[in-house]
């Protein structure tokens, strides 16, 4: 299959300065050459093949936006090479940024006091899309999602979520090869983020486009992506179907419980509590079990269970002798928990 | 080069500076109250000479080329260093690497629009005024034209060395000082504040081998003076067209070789 991205071998260091407190220490730093070096990214080799939605995770911190940087051409590598679509990023920046659509979720690449609709015009002229091409697109976008009423608002009245969408569209305007999107479901809720799904999915399928996705919500990653690369301190953990990860822990299954008909109307806190609450319990009557965890998620208390540690009847069982269960499901393990014991460090 | 991907980025700029208007307002109160105290200022120094010519100008004169140099220089300041300085500390920089087109393009053809805007709304009422209260001090000729041409390379001249300073924070991080420091040299040292005939003979002389000057001085002078042939003003332009050359070659040549160190902050 064709080859969009290669990353063969890359590295990028940055050079802090080590500040010293106060004032007096920042006066000497002026002076200073006391560097630290941070490796962000470190030997990072991968493919991506053109049409591919990839899912790079990792916890905060672990190099995903360094990386991603590193393929828009902004920065360049300390040592190894990048190809997208053929070119040098850092060496033909203008170039590849032709080819590349880019979102990143704290910030917005539109015009702040102009409608979204202006702003789509300027893309327009800057990428050079033709009247038909860009017409095309239109038709598209407004075929996928409901966009009359944010076109004509400035961006600065749009909720985060109107302007993350709109974000999105402005990204693949100019029908890029590839998208990059760096955290673009931040901070927005449960249906907005559905939406925003929905759309990559459908611009991914219609254009074919390659879309490098970032995002610390499995929602994102099980609706999106097939394939999934993690790294973790700059260093790569795992590349390969998500399906393939699953398998690894193929003996670990969820148990989702709500305890009491309240369990919808307890705070975020409590609910997190009542799951810590719940796991002391169950490892208290279950010596023998280590792996088991038990954690919040919406209204559901999402409890872990390795099934070569513990029968899971016996689990369900513990958890009626504490509490009245409201609702019962079991489920395959989650990707939320199997990223969460990759970073953990349980798969060597 | 496809002038539309540009003139677009122009047009952008135009229609957000429409949208701060009541800065443009603030903007035009604080150039009155300038005026005013400069007024007073000259009026003193005039005054305290007992003469009515100091250095060869008139207050009148004076007066005309500090109004006319004030307007001029609200047209042409862009806020270019504090924008970049402000954009590297963000890291939002990020979004003007992304596009198609050097980064030096995209911030000039965005500062652009508000050229045009203030053009139209601060520097041609102000010349107006000056031209119906002085009955004619401003005569209406060919100096239009060189004056037009003049601007035009004072205001790429203005750009570059803004450009410069704002490639410097690159390196530092840190920019207000470091406009602090350009703003006090620039004012100073292109005449935008005193009329280089005030200047000492030694520190003219210096002046007048620096790029500075042909921000302000050379277009005010070219509007302004009746005595300059078209042999001078063509020399005026030409030293003109010689930085707007020099300094577009160094700012590329600088930001090429900083842009390789920026490390982009956030995300
Ligand atoms: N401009 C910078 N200067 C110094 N260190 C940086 C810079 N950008 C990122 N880093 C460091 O590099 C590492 C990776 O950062 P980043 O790629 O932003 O992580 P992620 O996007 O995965 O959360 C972090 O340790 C961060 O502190
Ligand atoms: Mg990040």
């Amino acid at each position: 299959m064709e080859k969009i991205i290669t990353l063969n071998d890359v590295t990028k260091e940055f050079k802090v300065l080590n500040r010293k407190e106060g004032l007096r220490g920042s006066i000497k730093d002026l002076f200073s050459r006391d560097y630290n070096i941070v490796r962000a990214v470190c030997n990072i080799s991968m493919e991506v093949s053109r049409g591919e939605i990839v899912g790079y995770l990792g916890p905060n911190g672990a190099g995903k936006s360094t990386t991603i940087k590193m393929m828009t051409g902004v920065l360049e590598p300390t040592s190894g090479e990048i190809l997208v679509n053929g070119m040098v990023p850092y060496i033909k920046r203008t170039q590849n940024a032709q080819n590349i659509g880019v979102v990143f979720g704290q910030r917005s690449q539109l015009w702040w006091a102009l409608p979204v609709i202006e702003s789509f015009n300027i893309l327009k002229d800057i990428y050079q899309v033709s009247d038909r091409n860009y017409s095309d697109m239109m038709e598209l976008y407004t075929s996928l999602v409901d966009i009359e009423d944010i076109l004509h608002k400035p961006v600065r009245q749009l909720s985060l979520g109107q302007r993350t969408l709109s974000d999105i569209l402005a990204a693949f305007l100019h029908n890029p090869s590839t998208v990059f999107l760096d955290e673009p479901t931040i901070g927005l809720d449960v249906s907005m983020k559905g939406k925003i799904r929905k759309l990559v999915k459908a611009l991914n399928k219609e254009k074919n486009t390659t879309v490098i996705l970032t995002t610390h919500d499995m929602g994102d990653v099980d609706a999106l992506c097939r394939r999934i690369v993690i790294i973790d301190k700059g260093s790569l953990l795992y590349d390969n179907d998500i399906e393939n990860l699953k398998g690894f822990f193929g003996s670990y299954r969820t148990v989702k419980v709500r305890l009491g008909r309240e369990a919808e109307e307890l705070t975020k806190e409590n609910l997190k509590r009542l799951a810590n609450e719940l796991q002391q319990k169950l490892l208290d009557t279950h010596p023998e079990v280590n792996s088991l965890t038990a954690i919040s998620n919406e209204s559901w208390i999402d409890v872990l269970v390795h099934e070569d540690e513990i029968d899971i009847m016996k689990v369900v069982n513990s958890i009626q002798e504490h509490y009245k269960i409201y609702d019962l499901k079991l489920e395959e393990i989650s990707t939320e928990s199997v990223i969460r014991k990759i970073y953990e460090g349980e798969m060597q | 080069m496809n002038l539309r991907k540009y003139i677009t980025l122009t047009r952008a700029g135009m229609m957000e500076s429409l949208h701060f208007r009541t800065s443009a307002f603030v903007t035009i109160l604080g150039n009155m109250i300038y005026l005013v105290i400069i007024y007073y200022l000259w009026k003193a120094i005039y005054a305290s000479t007992g003469t009515g010519i100091v250095n060869g100008m008139t207050f009148e004169a004076t007066m005309i080329y500090l109004v006319l140099a004030t307007a001029l220089f609200y047209f042409m300041e862009m806020y270019l260093v504090w924008n970049m300085g402000r954009d590297i500390q963000s890291g939002g920089i990020v979004l003007k690497l992304i596009r198609p087109m050097s980064f030096k393009k995209y911030m000039f053809f965005s500062c652009s629009g508000s050229f045009v805007m203030s053009f139209f709304m601060t520097f041609v009422p102000t010349a107006l005024i000056v031209y119906f209260v002085t009955n004619g001090a401003i005569y209406l000729g060919s100096n239009l034209l060189f004056f037009i041409i003049s601007v035009i390379f004072g205001l790429l001249i203005n750009f570059y060395v803004d450009f410069f300073v704002g490639t410097i924070c690159l390196y530092t991080e840190s920019v207000w000082g470091i406009n602090i420091m350009k703003e006090v040299v620039v004012l100073l040292l292109s005449g935008a504040s005193i009329p280089l005939a005030f200047f000492p003979e030694s520190l003219r002389n210096v002046v007048m081998v620096l790029p500075f000057q042909a921000i302000y001085n050379t277009p005010l002078n070219l509007l302004i003076r009746h005595n300059l042939n078209n042999f001078d003003r063509i020399t005026m332009i030409g030293i003109q067209l010689f930085w707007v050359v020099i300094l577009s070659i160094i700012t590329s040549l600088f930001w090429k070789k900083a842009v390789r160190q920026i490390t982009v902050n956030g995300g």
